[in-house]
């Protein structure tokens, strides 16, 4: 009994919990279920494997940045910074075993609701917020149930994950519908919140007709900024350079003194918004070479599960129906971001730190979807909203993942927000003991709406055939 | 084939994560139906620029940026549209020679 208990302690320490062979691991098992070639198949797995170490660096690299931000602007401000115990690459290391593992887990719960059910009619397949939604909800469920073993985290994760990724592209499909009239993909993207209340909250501000942004045209200096490399070092490096400029003297020459003891505190403010700027690239060359490998395994899989299945898809999928509304929501929410910035900062309450990539991401999907209900207006409320929810959701998230990976609340979508808090709520109710409940609830909840939507499908389908043939226009769902 | 090695072909987007993965999966598929031996990458604008790959593909609010990276620039709208990909793949590779 001791061998099995031996080689089970072995497996835990050695593989499913050291993310980059995990990862190598699960890519190797997709790529072979494909039959690829051998040199694919193990360049491949190599390739995953490498793609996570990098991901970690990005992170450290980041999180460096991150702090001397913080501590810069929380001097020229007299607050304190953010103080946190734990830190993403720490809680990375500690559990990112468990998060591959609902990332699988998840993924194949998924297939099997698609494939049972019609109404579900949509394959979540936007890659690295699958990783990243499933870091949220382990980073929770830590949280409520700080005790629970590795397999009550994975089970109770995928359960609720899955649940996230049938339900998401389903209520955004009404507003979808509007930008992609075809129904060829849904939209699977963590921003959806901000973009499913700005649809509804544009209605009263115009109609598109009138006021389409693609009407409009952006002066061409604005297009650097899409660049979300070079805008973030930017808007970094000057926010540093003026919260050099306040700062406590000593603070910041403490702080350049321990990259270089020679530097002058200007500088380095221009090293840190560039090391920032260059952490994010790290971390995201690291995603995308992961992903470049586990993805289409991914899809292979699905394929020959349910073949014909809609995907949903990254938010730029949609972006090229309406350039100039992403430019109107990016530029938006980065100006509502900085004010937020300037007041909050002001008044004492939290050093923000601009997450460009969020801002145009967000940003620019809560625009779009504005500009097809209500034209440009509808484009800037969906920057606003976008600029106040991360705002906001930083500001008070952040204490949020305390002890588990704060840097969450400042790289984080409306949804991720939603969901941090939507378990934190639930946490009085559930506590550790009976964190079950979570995914419980989440799977009934999903199977209710699908059963629904479901039976709603069918009667409109009958309803259709009778008043058929000249009423083609499919109502809104 | 035209071409006597294997074609080098970037798929592009913003972040080069989500979107330029679909259009890589999109032109695997539409290069495969064409014959053409070809190794699709997908990356970001930034990274984009210090590569030289024989064919750029991405959307036009990117490719506008990175025109003269490569002999053929292809702009598309529609991530998963491989029929369209496959002309407009079909007509340019021609153009160059690299497709008889």
């Amino acid at each position: 009994m001791d061998v099995i208990k031996d080689i089970l302690t072995f497996l835990a320490d050695n593989v499913f919990g050291q993310v980059p062979i995990l990862i190598g691991l699960i890519t190797l098992a997709g790529l072979l279920l494909q039959r690829k070639r051998f040199e694919d198949v193990f360049a491949g797995a190599l390739r995953a494997t490498i793609g996570v170490v990098i991901l970690f660096i990005g992170i450290e690299v980041f999180t460096g940045g991150l702090t001397s931000f913080q501590t810069v602007l929380a001097s020229a401000m007299g607050t304190t910074p953010p103080k946190a115990d734990n830190t993403l690459a720490d809680f990375l290391a500690d559990q990112g075993g468990t998060i591959a593992l609902v990332i699988t887990v998840a993924f194949l719960a998924h297939v099997l609701v698609v494939r049972l059910f019609p109404a579900a009619r949509y394959l979540y397949l936007t890659g690295h917020l699958m990783f990243w939604i499933s870091t949220v909800t382990v980073a929770s469920l830590v949280t409520i149930a700080p005790g629970a073993d590795q397999l009550t985290l994975v089970l109770c994760g995928a359960g609720f994950v899955a649940a996230y990724w049938t339900l998401q592209p389903l209520w955004m499909r009404p507003l979808m519908r509007r930008v992609m009239p075809d129904d060829r993909f849904g939209f699977a993207h963590t921003s959806s919140l901000a973009c499913l209340i700005t649809g509804y909250a544009a209605r009263p501000l115009g109609s598109r007709d009138k006021h389409d942004t693609e009407k409009l045209k952006l002066p061409r200096q604005l297009s650097f900024f899409k660049d979300v490399n070079v805008s973030t070092a930017l808007i970094i490096t000057v926010i540093m350079l003026v919260g050099v400029a306040f700062a406590d003297h000593g603070v910041v020459t403490k702080a350049a003194a321990e990259m270089d003891d020679k530097l002058s505190p200007w500088v380095w403010a221009v090293l840190v918004g560039l090391r920032f700027a260059g952490g994010i690239a790290i971390l995201l060359f690291g995603v995308r070479m992961f992903l470049g490998e586990i993805v289409p395994a991914f899809k292979g899989f699905s394929d020959r599960v349910i073949p014909g299945t809609r995907p949903a898809l990254d938010a730029p999928t949609v972006f090229p129906v309406a350039p100039t509304a992403v430019m109107v929501g990016f530029v938006s929410s980065t100006v509502v971001f900085l004010v937020c910035l300037g007041v909050f900062a002001g008044a004492g309450w939290f050093t923000l730190a601009p997450p460009m990539i969020m801002l145009f991401f967000v940003g620019g999907a809560a625009a779009l979807f504005g500009n097809v209900v209500a034209g440009w207006r509808g484009a800037v409320l969906g920057g606003v909203v976008t600029g106040l929810t991360l705002a906001v959701g930083q500001a008070v998230t952040w204490g949020l993942y305390e002890r588990t990976a704060p840097e969450l609340a400042t790289l984080a979508d409306p949804d991720w927000y939603a969901i941090g808090w939507l378990l934190k709520a639930a946490d009085p109710v559930v506590g550790g003991n009976s964190v079950w409940l979570v995914p419980a609830v989440a799977v009934g909840a999903m199977i209710t709406t699908l059963l629904l939507l479901g039976r709603a499908e069918k009667r409109r389908a009958a309803d259709e055939e009778e008043a058929a043939p000249e009423s083609a226009a499919p109502a809104e769902a | 084939m035209a071409l006597d090695r294997q074609l080098e072909i970037l798929a592009v987007c913003g972040v080069g994560m989500g979107s330029s993965l679909m259009l890589k999966m999109t032109a695997e598929d539409a290069l495969r139906s064409l014959g053409v031996d070809a190794r699709v990458e997908n990356t970001d604008v930034s990274t984009a620029r210090g590569m030289s790959p024989d064919v750029v593909i991405g959307q036009g609010m990117h490719t506008g940026e990175i025109a003269d990276l490569a002999p053929v620039v292809i702009t598309i709208s529609d991530f998963l549209d491989k029929e369209g990909l496959e002309a407009q793949l079909r007509e340019r590779l021609t153009e160059q020679g690299w497709l008889s």
